[in-house]
């Protein structure tokens, strides 16, 4: 992908994810990580994507 | 419209107590062995150790076989198990088989799937009847032995004096109370096991919040035998229902409670009838239906760290506890007892050391956790147990239709026979890994059809047709020709007691000798277990493989199963 493709994928996906609202977008994203998982095909680069994207955010306090 | 209970369309036998002659109140003879639990698991175990001609006492706290229908689905490593003790026929004759299930997401089908089911199978991958039929035809053939297995019903044991050569049992009955000595135990006592308690041994893993009701009916339908799974259907939305047919118009009905309903109201008839009415209506079923049986159910991922202590062995929910959603509660123990009847027998013969016994708790104790694991898959899929699970599920679900990549993740993972690929059983793997198809050490035969010729008219058959309570060799033989040393290593082994036999497999019809072999008619069984002429392959009582050669010798078998016995 160029950076202009990104530039335009990224738009895509704002613009799509506004379009449904607030309220869907954790089923949307989820849905979109359930195919992208499955399109990947390959179960250690779809872990170390799941690592990355953890990576720097603080767990939920435990209760 | 008044929903009074019925009952199940099936009358038990009731059988009474009895006691054996007494000294001072203890029986006068010592028993080798006293299964402890008349469920499948512990018939099962009876039925076993019977086909290697030991003798067994069976303690039963009833006076007859379950009520309620409880465990419905039997798979067909079960089945195969009960051909091999002579019982498959009942299952065959009242069950219900299934070939797969549909799976429904609000008022969508979203996916439809097939149990592995091919040309080459004899028994079906899965059977529907309630537990009260599994118990009556495993009994029927228990009462044909009735020299092997004597059954005490009404007995219960209150007391266990564990000893270092085996145990002391105190048994109550309505005829009084007496004590009995054996040298080993099978604690088949199911899920609140007496004899787990007593001895002090706890169960480890997880208990699911989550709380099914279980309903039975009484339904007539012509609805097909399928498993259905129903995600928020419109008459239950925020639950998962699973549907369930058995035999005589009995169905099963599971639904999942919300979170915070309570468990005591959920399961009065008043709060029940509406969600079955409602149910059956979003399934077009227009039959009258009676309510037969309410309960409630809990998950739980439970297993005992060893199955054995001392001189007592345990299977089935005595050893573990399996979420129901993988159907591998009363598989899973039927598969125990099935790996522990020959080991006990063998070493009750004293055939073997009982270090053998060492392997029951290695192999079994691994197969529940691979159980679990597939258990605990299904069970988060079926009740998830965080906001995180219910998301990506309900991304799954809403996606199954268009795109069938994400479909496998909704199939229940239902039962599939185990491999111990860890075994300290399995033997020469170096040698094993020569093959390039085929099952390795610890691995179940797949099945084959052949035709069964030499000792009679040649009939149609499968290979799991050859596994018997004997170590078996199938020998790979175009003609049948069977080597010298292995004829000659037939007889030493038979001359100690270790029962047996050489089986040719062959690729043509005739052989030199008039003795049963099995003939690869199709042609697909060679290529099926990567066989050439002159490969071996060693099969245990249980019908797993302890060994195999590309080109095997007797010497090298004779030394598999040495190092399986001492």
């Amino acid at each position: 992908m160029t950076d202009s493709e990104l530039d335009a994928v990224y738009t895509r996906l704002c613009q799509t994810m506004t379009q449904l609202g607030e309220n869907q977008a954790p089923l949307f994203l989820a849905r979109f990580a359930m195919l992208a998982m499955d399109r990947l095909g390959d179960a250690a680069v779809a872990e170390q994507l799941i690592d990355a994207a953890a990576e720097d955010m603080n767990s939920a306090a435990s209760h | 419209m008044s929903h009074a209970f019925v009952p199940y369309p099936f009358t038990a036998q009731h059988y009474s107590a009895s006691l054996p002659p007494l000294q001072d109140g203890v029986e006068s003879r010592r028993h080798p062995v006293v299964v402890v639990g008349g469920g499948p698991v512990g018939y099962t175990a009876a039925l076993g150790l019977a086909s290697h001609g030991v003798p067994v006492v069976l303690i039963e706290a009833d006076d007859s076989v379950c009520a309620g229908s409880r465990a419905i689905c039997i798979s067909r490593r079960s089945l195969e198990i009960a051909q091999r003790l002579g019982a498959v026929d009942g299952f065959l004759d009242i069950g219900l088989p299934w070939t797969g299930g549909r799976s429904f997401y609000q008022d969508t089908e979203v996916l439809h799937f097939k149990m592995p089911q091919d040309e080459n199978q004899k028994l079906p991958p899965m059977l529907n009847l309630a537990q009260y039929h599994i118990e009556k035809i495993l009994l029927d053939r228990v009462q044909q032995l009735p020299e092997l297995i004597e059954i005490r019903w009404q007995t219960q044991v209150t007391a266990i004096d564990a000893r270092e050569d085996g145990a002391r049992l105190t048994l109550s009955t309505p005829e009084g109370s007496y004590q009995l000595d054996t040298d080993w135990v099978v604690a088949a006592d199911g899920g609140r096991s007496f004899l787990r308690e007593s001895l002090g041994m706890a169960l480890k893993g997880t208990s699911y919040e989550g709380r099914y009701v279980i309903v039975d009916i009484l339904l007539e339908s012509d609805r097909p035998t399928e498993r259905l799974a129903y995600f928020n259907p419109p008459c239950n939305p925020d639950s998962t229902v699973l549907v369930h047919k058995q035999p005589d118009n009995v169905w099963r009905i599971d639904y999942q409670l919300r979170d915070g309903e309570d468990p005591a109201e959920a399961i009065k008839p008043e709060n029940v009838m509406p969600r079955v009415e409602s149910l059956l209506e979003m399934m077009g079923e227009k039959g009258a239906w009676s309510p037969i049986w309410i309960t409630i159910y809990k998950a739980n991922a439970l297993t005992l760290e060893r199955y054995q202590k001392g001189r007592v062995l345990f299977a089935g929910d005595a050893a573990h506890l399996v979420p129901i959603f993988g159907v591998r509660g009363a598989n899973s123990g039927i598969d125990d007892a099935d790996n522990l009847a020959w080991k006990l027998a063998f070493v009750i013969k004293g055939l073997a050391s009982e270090r053998l016994l060492e392997s029951y708790s290695d192999e079994r104790v691994a197969a529940a956790h691979e159980n679990l694991s597939y258990g605990t898959k299904s069970t988060e899929f079926m009740a998830p147990p965080s906001f995180a699970f219910d998301l990506m599920r309900q991304a799954v679900l809403s996606l199954a239709v268009k795109h069938a990549g994400v479909r496998s993740l909704i199939n229940p993972r239902q039962s599939s026979a185990i491999s111990y690929t860890a075994s300290p059983l399995n033997a020469a793997l170096e040698r094993s890994a020569e093959f390039t198809a085929g099952p390795a050490p610890g691995s179940v035969l797949p099945e084959c059809p052949l035709t069964l010729a030499g000792d009679g008219a040649p009939r149609e058959g499968h290979i799991t047709d050859l596994v018997a309570p004997r170590f078996t060799a199938l020998y790979f033989s175009e003609d049948g020709t069977i080597t010298a040393e292995l004829q000659a290593l037939e007889q030493t082994l038979q001359a100690r007691g270790v029962p047996f036999k050489v089986l040719a497999i062959t690729r043509r019809l005739g052989t030199a000798r008039a003795v049963l072999h099995g003939w690869d008619h199709t042609g697909r069984l060679y290529a099926m277990f990567g066989a050439e002429a002159g490969s071996l392959y060693l099969v245990r009582p249980d019908g797993h493989v302890l060994a195999r050669w590309l080109e095997g010798t007797a010497a090298e078998a004779a030394a598999a199963i040495h190092q399986a016995l001492t």
